[in-house]
Formats: structure tokens, C-alpha cells, sequence
């Protein structure tokens, strides 16, 4: 039952999230916009390219939205609306979330494209420079919460969220997270000007369906993983806790869309050389900073 | 439980080693490398099955970073056309083959004639396996991993001076 | 009716399909969005959506008369477009081999919008048919070849099985072309091709037993199988040809990279690479449209690449010679990026000839046409730039502020003067943009290239024939200059320029009516009888031209024409050469090549 739910939750937020996408594109606001794309491209043709690796190439789309799926069952909307509890769910967010890269490598190698295989490579590329930005944070919210418990790390933001004890934390997060969703100005796989829709160039009809709803789904969940760990989940005072959630993931999925649209792409080698040269030691500065928290003001 | 646990970790097991054989079976660098990958993720998903849930979840995810990296590594210096380049896996078949045969042989041997102590009727629960480890690592086998880190970290710096070397060249 | 239907009846639930496809445009422009723009047309305002793949177009759109390779090249696009697929075209009609198109209008925003709801009925109407034939075209073909897995030495036209071993055979590109058809590979200069060169020779082996070769034909040790032939170069390889080198299938020993890799050239980065040539136009979306550029990528690393336009290469002079006003008529045509700047070309150029005198007045007016031209050639380059970088922003504010330029009065074109000022003060301050643009593509002053207009400028080279013409002078005319030479320059210049324009536009106090009609011949009585030779400049928006022309008895009987792309095309192949994918296209982009005026 509540795994129904929030399976129904989530693709209502990815519903949202192409709504909102489309809406601070084009500044036309249409709610319907999204249905009439899904039922066109269902009705279209969906053809496999001439020489696919075909297993990659089917595979990589369906894996695509279950790594983003697995990563939201961990993920609480309310003290008991989250679909498992596991003793080690930060981690096995990451763990999950892990896998987007082989879907999008999969993805890109399948067609036997240029454009998509570029872009499939690039995205290792962009995970060499993300992953640790993802998971260094994390460890620094573990540490506050003595638990990899998704549920106890919300519980430990009680009298003050996570954005205000380790502002640092947050924003490396937000970014990584934005890196890891390939939205802009991280898009370098998928992007337009420069690879002509590139992993996502050969990918038509249901299959490309898909593949944009495991896009959606991702969005939705790494917004929810942000509200999760940095801004205190499902508290909040008047309003009930479904509500605080909804309201707190959905601020931090159009920040996160809005933010590419005022920039250009990032060159890859400056991302990578910024991650690691600026983004990895103030990640370390922030585990410091909030062990020593830990121990002297318990 | 028993039966269902018991089933699960013979069917990752089984998929392990299936996507083990895979790996020399296919013809793509890429195709290889993945099948390594999905091999070490049922060794995973084994590990869960037996309720290590942190190690599981833990080679799940060191797994798919370091298998992608090494397919594109496999492919940038092996120059694997299209994927599909119909080249070869395997070489050194002799001495493959007697390598594997022997280890066989010894995990065998080791598995059935190690004693392996009774059988644990209690073990603790997830959260609290993650905190033993946690003591673990950090209180007696402190020293050995901290060792195998260090010597990690030399080697990484190692091979990065030695790859950067030809650019030296190029540029006297 | 639509010629691209699906083949299936109109029926039930599909009836609802093919009303959520009106719904939902994604649309491919041929040649290009800047052409659109230029035009006058806001696509997106219609409700459709420019697509990036021809893979996620349900709608083709056709914008002018292209070039007949052009209309080739839209063929293949159409053809990887999924079906149901319309054909709209607008202000053209020949549009072969392409079929026919479905939907046709004029080129003027109502037209479009027009167009657009008729095409919105006739895929609710027709998006499903059973009666459509499949669209089939020359350049389509023989590019599908079949062969079998087992014996690659068996290669046909048709699909079939194989006659060795029964297999069925599996289709593949003859050519295994990327993208678009008909692109050849000329060898690349510095790339090692003998393994492609080298003599194939003959071993044998056996079909079930790799490991055995040997090189006599005979029966396999093992299983006393007939061995099979086959050669031991793989010349029919997927991308561009590399040597493998030869890893020893006798003696396979351990295989070392540094034997694999070490005869291989070195790119920048140091590592090699598969080198695969990928084509990047005619209509790329990060290009202007018409310009086919071929990259050979090392990994992520520009090899090599060659430049060329699949359009502009038209003779000059249709006839023997021409009537005056047919040739001016026919140079503003020839380059739709900048209209008015090459039909006062021609004009100059003829008056010239004829030995005309121009008053003041008259200059002044074209002087006003050709600015203002030029603020909307920047701002169409603004919004490519934005489109290929991905900062959307730019792309939405530059195609809105074109199109009120392109629409509005002298009055209202002094007001937008604050708009520019803003999108100067947003683009210092716009975050990544610098590190994306600095030091990328860079051209000193002291290239022994010739750089022409706002690439020159942002080099520190002033070529302007504007400073010298007295017209200018009068108007307080400063040149925008620059001294970096990279693409950061070159974007910095082109803003100013804008700025600038504006402010001769503003001071001249001409209005836009009057301008426009000072761009024709003033012709005097004996123009007609005018014989000579006459040569004209002028400052473009990509910077200078020139054109000289004879003239006898009134009529254009010889014409040369020397444009600024043309020059800047053999630029590419040096400024890309060793940079990462992106910044290359940003470097190309920079240059504002118009594939319409080059001249080969």
C-alpha cells in the first residue's frame, strides 16, 4: 500500500517537474503539455538504430528510471510514509543512484552513435567529478545523526536543520546533485548545442518515454534526498508533515531547474579541476568542522 | 526464511558466475567490462542475501564506479570499435587455465576442509552491524587498513607520475 | 492527409493519440533557427518546440529556398524522422527529393501561425493511414548492405542467408555512415593508414576452434572441421581507420598496451584513442544551418577537421548577363543572413561602374539600413550562441530583442536602447561564461591569417572600412575594438557593436522606411548605356566585401565577390585543432561563419 502511494507520489512529482521544466523554458505554463507529449510519443514509431548493441541499448533506459526509483524506497515523505527502512539507507541512496551512470553509459553505447557515445563517456567523466561531492556530504549528515537511518538523519535536524549546521555541506550537495541529474548547466550529455540531444539523440517513441521519465524521476528524487538531509524532511510547524515535504521538495526541484537557465555550460575540465581542487577539500573542512561540532556541543 | 534465504543467495551465485563467464564469452570491451560489473553486483546482492546488508550495499555501489571506469579505460587503449569489434577476450589460455582450475581447487578445499566453528543462531541487526564495523575498523584492524590506504594512495600517485611522463617529453 | 503517416486505420483510442500528437510539435527547421529569425518568424510563439535530434521532430519546417544539396541533406533528415512526420514548408516549394509538403505558407508570422493550426487538423486528422506508400529517395539507398556474422568475405544487396553456412544475414551500413549520407573520408594528413593499406593476407581457421590459424588451407587438429579463410587486416572497420597493429594472433603472448599504442599519433591529452570522424551539420542545431563541419575526435579531443557549406556555391550570374535590378535583386538573395548589406553592395558597386555620384542624404540612409542590419545579424549570432552553449536565458532575450528589431520603428528601435545596456551589464556579470569563453580560440593581432570584421576587431586589428568613410565620420563613428582574439573577445565586440549601431542609428534620426528604400539602384538616364568596371566595399556584420563587376550597356557581365566566411572557413581547421569537442564548437561558433556567402 504505501509503496503504491509512493510510486503514485512520484510520478505525480515527475508530472510536475516537466510541467515546471517546460514552464521556466518557454514561460508558457501548461499542464496538460506533458500528457500530450507521453501519449505522442507512445503513439509514435519507436525504431532500434541500424547496428545497436541491442541488450544496452533496451536496458539502459528501463535501468535508468529503476536506479532512481530504488533510491526514492528509502526515502521518508512522513515518518511512515517511506517504503523501506534501511539501516544503511544514506548509503544505499548513493549506492543506487550509482547506477545512473551505467544506465547512461549503457544508453549511450547502445545505438552506436557518435553523439550518443560522446555523451555516454562524458557523464563517467562528470561522475569522476561529482561522486565524491555526493558522498562526502552524506557522511558529514551521518555524523550528525549517529545513523545511516534515513528516518533518524530527518530526526536529527529536530531543533536545527541540517542547511544551517553545515551550510557547506548543502551547497556541495545541491551542486553534485544537479551534476548527477545531468540538469544545466551539468548537461553536457545530453545537450543540444553540442551533441544534438546526445545520449538521448537516438532514443524514440516508448523508449525514449522512458528514459525521460527516468530523467524526471531522478529529479524528483535527489530534491527529496536534498529536503531529507539538509532541510529537516517532513518538519515543520502548522502545516501536517505530508505538506512541509511536498512544499520542501518542490522548492528545491525548481531551484534546481531555474539555476542552469541564467548560465552556460560548464567546460568539463573546469568542473572536474573545480570539484577536486575546491570541492573535495572544503568537503573535508566540512566533515571536520562537523565532527568537531558532534563532539563539543552534543 | 531458510528456504527463501538459501534460494536467493544460490540464484546470485549462480548469476555471479554466469555473468562471470560472460565476461570471456562476448566479443565487446564494453560488453566484457559490464558483465564484470554485473557479476560483482550479484556478489553484491549475495552479501544482502546473507544480511551483510552493509557490505552489500557497500560493493554495490564501489562496483559500478570502478567497472565503468575500467570499460573506459579498456576501450580508450584496446580502441574497441563500435563495441562490436569481434575481438577476442581471452589470452594466455594455458596459463588461464591452470591458474583457474587451481584456484578452484583451493577455494574448494579451503571451504570444505576449514572449521569453520558452530553455527550462529543470533547475529545482530543492521544498524547494529554497521556499528560493530564501524568499532572494528576503527579500534583493531585500524592499523592494517589504514596500512592498505596509504599504500593505495602511493600507488595512485605513482602510476599518475609515471603516465604524465610522455608529456614531459613532448614539451623539452 | 499527410504523407508521413503512420500505417494503421484512424480508430478508437488512436483517434486520442493523434489528438495529444497536435498537441505536441516538436519541430526541425531547415536550414536553421537563425534563418527563421532573420525572417521575421518566432517560432516558439506558434506552440511548437525546436528540437535538437531529427528523432524527436514530428514536424520538418522548411524556411526559404535552400540549395538543392540542401533539400538532398533534409531528405535524410526526413527520413530518420519518425512517423507520423509533416513536411511544412514555408515560402518555398521546390523542395525534391523530399516529397511533397503537407503544409505550405508564406514567410510571415501569420503565415506560420496559419499554417501551424492546418497542420494541427491534419495530424489530428491524418497522423494515422492505412493507405501510405513509405517515403523513398535516391540517397536513401544501396547504403544498406547485407552480410554474415561468420563470414564478412559475403556481402549483398538483399537480405537473404548466407551461402557458406545458412546463417541469415545481418543488415549494416555500406558506408556506416554516423549521421548524414554522402560524406566522404579523405585521409587525414599526420594519421597512420597502413593497416588500411596494407596487403590483406590469407590465413585459415577454424570455425569452431579460433585458436587454431595457420596459413595453408586444411582440416582443423581438433575437430577435423575444413578450415575457413580469412584475412588478418579487419579492413571493414566501423569508424575511421586505424592501424591496430598487429597483435599477433600466432603468438599471443601477453598483450601489451604500449605495443598496441605506441606508433599511434599523441593528442594534446596524451591519450590515444579511437578516432572516429563525426559530421556536425548541415543542420546542426549549434551551427548556423548549411555549414557542414567534420570532426575527427580522438575521445573528446578535436584530431582534425574539415569545413565546408552545403549552400552559397551557385554561380553568381544566372545568365550571361543580367539586368541591374534582377542583380541586385539576386545578391540580396544570395545571402538571407544579411540582406540589405549586399544588395547596397551591388548597388555601390553598380553606381560605380556607371560612374554615379551618391549624395549624402542617400548614403547616409543605406548607411542606417546596413546598422541596423547589423544589430539584428548580432543578435540572430547572440541567440545561436546561446542555443549551442546551453544558457538559455541569452537564446530567449537575444530571438525576442531581433524580432523587435526587425519590427520595430526608429522610434521604438531607440527605446530597446536600455534593453541592450542590460544585456551587456547581465553578460559581464553571468556566471561560467567567462571560464567558457576565455582564452578559447584565440587569434592575435600578429596571425598570418586575414581576419576580416568583428573577428579582426576582438584581435586588435582595425580593418573597418567604416572609419574612413566620411558618412561615419559625421555620425561620430568609434570603432569597437578588442586585443584578446579569443571567443570572450569576439562576444564582448559584438555587444558593443550593437551598442553602437544603435547610437548611429539614433543620431542619424532617419527613419526605418526611408532607409530601407535608399537600397536600390538610383538609376539616371544613361545607366542603362553605362559600360566600365566598378568595385565596391562594404562593412558586413562578418565584416568585409567586396565586390567588383563590369558593367556593358546597363547590363552585369562580369561580377567577383569576395566575402569575409570565405576566408574565415580556413580558419577552422587550426583553431579547433587539439580542443576538447565543446570548446571547438564554441570556437567555430565564434567566427560567425554564414555558409550562405562562402564562395569555393
Amino acid at each position: 500500500m504505501t509503496t503504491l502511494l509512493v510510486l503514485l507520489l512520484l510520478i505525480a512529482g515527475a508530472y510536475f517537474v516537466a510541467v515546471l521544466e517546460a514552464w521556466i523554458s518557454n514561460g508558457r505554463f501548461r499542464l496538460a503539455a506533458p500528457l500530450y507529449a507521453t501519449i505522442a510519443l507512445l503513439g509514435r514509431e519507436s525504431i532500434v538504430p541500424r547496428k545497436p548493441d541491442r541488450i544496452f541499448f533496451e536496458v539502459g533506459p528501463v535501468l535508468l528510471l529503476l536506479s532512481a526509483l530504488l533510491a526514492a524506497t528509502v526515502i521518508p515523505l512522513t515518518p511512515d510514509l517511506i517504503i523501506t527502512e534501511l539501516a544503511t539507507g544514506a548509503l544505499f541512496i548513493n549506492a543506487a543512484l550509482v547506477y545512473v551512470l551505467v544506465a547512461l553509459l549503457m544508453a549511450g553505447w547502445g545505438p552506436d552513435g557518435a553523439y550518443a557515445m560522446i555523451g555516454g563517456w562524458r557523464f563517467l567523466g562528470q561522475l569522476i567529478a561529482y561522486a565524491m561531492l555526493i558522498v562526502m556530504p552524506i557522511t558529514a549528515v551521518a555524523m550528525r545523526a549517529e545513523s545511516l537511518l534515513s528516518t533518524q538523519i530527518v530526526v536529527s535536524q529536530l531543533g536545527l536543520w541540517n542547511i544551517i549546521y553545515q551550510p557547506l555541506g548543502f551547497v556541495l550537495f545541491f551542486v553534485a546533485s544537479m551534476a548527477l541529474a545531468f540538469l544545466p548547466p551539468f548537461d553536457m550529455m545530453i545537450a543540444k548545442g553540442e551533441l544534438a540531444g546526445g545520449v538521448e539523440a537516438e532514443y524514440t517513441g516508448a523508449r525514449l518515454a522512458v528514459f525521460r521519465l527516468g530523467r524526471l524521476v531522478l529529479i524528483i528524487t535527489l530534491a527529496s534526498a536534498t529536503a531529507i538531509f539538509y532541510l529537516g524532511g517532513w518538519q515543520g510547524p502548522w502545516l501536517p508533515p505530508w505538506a512541509w515535504s511536498a512544499i520542501k521538495i518542490l522548492v528545491v526541484t525548481a531551484t534546481m531547474l531555474l539555476a542552469g537557465r541564467y548560465m552556460p555550460r560548464i567546460r568539463e575540465a573546469h568542473l572536474l579541476s573545480w570539484c577536486w581542487m575546491l570541492g573535495i577539500p572544503l568537503a573535508l573542512i566540512n566533515i571536520l568542522i562537523v565532527g568537531i561540532l558532534v563532539l563539543e556541543f552534543p | 526464511m531458510m528456504t527463501a534465504q538459501m534460494f536467493f543467495i544460490a540464484f546470485f551465485g549462480l548469476a555471479a558466475v554466469w555473468f562471470g563467464i560472460v565476461v570471456f564469452r562476448t566479443f565487446s570491451m564494453v560488453r566484457s567490462a559490464l558483465a564484470l560489473l554485473f557479476s560483482q553486483t550479484a556478489l553484491g546482492a549475495m552479501f544482502l542475501s546473507m544480511q551483510a546488508e552493509f557490505l552489500g550495499v557497500l560493493q554495490i555501489m564501489m562496483m559500478a564506479t570502478e567497472m565503468s571506469i575500467m570499460a573506459i579505460f579498456m576501450v580508450m587503449f584496446m580502441m574497441d570499435p563500435g563495441g562490436l569489434g569481434e575481438m577476442e577476450m581471452t589470452h594466455q589460455k594455458r596459463l588461464s587455465l591452470v591458474t583457474g582450475f587451481v584456484s578452484f581447487v583451493a577455494a574448494v578445499m579451503i571451504a570444505v576442509f576449514v572449521d569453520w566453528g558452530p553455527m550462529a543462531n543470533t547475529f545482530p541487526d543492521a544498524a547494529q552491524q554497521t556499528v560493530d564495523l564501524g568499532l572494528e575498523l576503527l579500534g583493531r584492524s585500524m592499523l592494517i587498513f589504514e596500512m592498505a590506504g596509504i599504500t593505495i594512495l602511493t600507488a595512485m600517485i605513482a602510476a599518475t607520475a609515471v603516465a604524465i611522463q610522455p608529456a614531459k617529453k613532448v614539451s623539452q | 492527409m499527410i504523407a508521413g503517416a503512420r500505417l494503421a486505420t484512424l480508430s478508437g483510442l488512436r483517434r486520442l493519440v493523434a489528438l495529444s500528437m497536435a498537441q505536441d510539435l516538436g519541430v526541425y527547421l531547415i536550414p536553421g533557427p537563425e534563418i527563421a529569425g532573420v525572417y521575421g518568424l518566432d517560432i516558439e510563439a506558434t506552440g511548437m518546440h525546436i528540437v535538437a535530434s531529427p528523432r524527436h521532430a514530428s514536424v520538418l519546417l522548411v524556411v526559404g529556398k535552400i540549395s538543392p544539396a540542401l533539400c538532398e541533406a533534409a531528405a535524410v533528415v526526413y527520413a530518420q524522422m519518425m512517423r507520423p512526420r509533416v513536411l511544412f514548408g514555408i515560402g518555398t516549394t521546390e523542395l525534391s527529393p523530399l516529397p511533397e509538403a503537407d503544409i505550405l505558407a508564406d514567410v510571415s508570422q501569420q503565415g506560420l501561425m496559419e499554417g501551424v493550426r492546418r497542420l494541427r487538423i491534419a495530424l489530428a486528422e491524418g497522423a494515422f493511414n492505412p493507405a501510405v506508400s513509405d517515403f523513398d529517395a535516391p540517397m536513401l539507398q544501396t547504403r544498406i548492405e547485407y552480410t554474415c556474422s561468420m563470414h564478412p568475405e559475403i556481402i549483398q544487396d538483399e537480405p537473404g542467408s548466407c551461402p557458406k553456412c545458412g546463417m541469415n544475414l545481418i543488415p549494416r551500413d555500406a558506408q556506416a555512415r554516423m549521421m548524414h549520407a554522402h560524406t566522404e573520408h579523405p585521409k587525414m594528413e599526420g594519421v597512420d593508414y597502413s593497416g588500411m593499406d596494407r596487403e590483406a593476407t590469407v590465413e585459415y581457421t577454424c570455425p569452431m576452434h579460433p585458436e587454431v590459424i595457420q596459413n595453408e588451407p586444411g582440416s582443423c587438429p581438433k575437430c577435423g572441421m575444413t578450415l575457413e579463410p580469412r584475412e588478418t587486416q579487419n579492413t571493414h572497420h566501423d569508424h575511421a581507420g586505424m592501424s591496430h597493429g598487429d597483435m599477433g594472433h600466432n603468438d599471443m603472448a601477453f598483450m601489451s598496451m604500449i605495443d598496441v599504442t605506441m606508433d599511434l599519433p599523441r593528442s594534446s591529452d596524451g591519450l590515444p584513442m579511437d578516432w572516429i570522424d563525426v559530421p556536425f551539420g548541415p543542420f546542426f542545431p549549434g551551427l548556423p544551418g548549411g555549414l557542414l563541419l567534420t570532426l575527427t575526435l580522438d575521445g573528446d579531443t578535436v584530431a582534425g577537421s574539415r569545413a565546408g557549406t552545403m549552400t552559397g556555391n551557385e554561380p553568381l550570374l544566372l545568365q550571361s548577363a543580367m539586368d541591374i535590378n534582377k542583380f541586385t535583386e539576386r545578391l540580396a538573395k544570395l545571402e538571407p543572413l544579411a540582406p540589405v548589406c549586399y544588395q547596397v553592395l551591388a548597388c555601390l558597386a553598380i553606381e560605380n561602374a556607371g560612374g554615379l555620384d551618391i549624395d549624402t542624404e542617400i548614403a547616409r540612409a543605406r548607411a542606417i539600413a546596413v546598422e541596423r542590419e547589423r544589430i539584428v545579424s548580432h543578435l540572430g549570432w547572440l541567440a545561436l550562441f546561446g542555443r549551442q552553449t546551453g544558457f538559455d536565458w541569452l537564446l530567449r532575450r537575444a530571438t525576442s530583442l531581433q524580432q523587435d528589431f526587425l519590427h520595430a520603428d526608429i522610434k521604438q528601435i531607440v527605446a530597446l536602447k536600455a534593453a541592450i545596456l542590460d544585456l551587456s551589464g547581465r553578460l559581464q556579470h553571468t556566471p561560467l561564461l567567462k571560464s567558457r569563453t576565455t582564452g578559447i580560440g584565440r587569434l592575435g593581432a600578429d596571425t598570418d591569417k586575414i581576419l576580416f570584421g568583428p573577428v579582426a576587431r576582438a584581435s586588435g586589428i582595425n580593418n573597418d572600412v567604416r572609419n574612413n568613410d566620411k558618412i561615419y565620420g559625421d555620425l561620430g563613428f568609434t570603432p569597437a575594438g578588442g586585443k584578446d582574439g579569443d571567443v570572450r573577445a569576439r562576444l564582448q565586440l559584438r555587444v558593443d557593436e550593437i551598442g553602437h549601431s544603435l547610437a548611429l542609428i539614433e543620431k542619424a534620426g532617419i527613419t526605418i522606411d526611408s532607409a530601407m528604400s535608399a537600397c536600390h539602384v538610383f538609376a539616371t538616364n544613361n545607366i542603362d548605356e553605362a559600360s566600365g568596371d566598378g568595385e565596391a566595399v562594404i562593412e558586413t556584420p562578418r565584416g568585409l566585401a567586396r565586390l567588383q563587376l563590369g558593367l556593358e550597356n546597363g547590363r552585369v557581365k562580369t561580377v567577383q565577390l569576395a566575402t569575409p566566411s570565405t576566408f574565415h572557413l580556413g580558419l577552422i581547421e587550426k583553431l579547433t585543432a587539439q580542443q576538447e569537442l565543446g570548446d571547438a564548437l564554441v570556437t567555430v561558433g565564434s567566427l560567425d561563419l554564414s555558409p550562405w556567402e562562402i564562395r569555393l
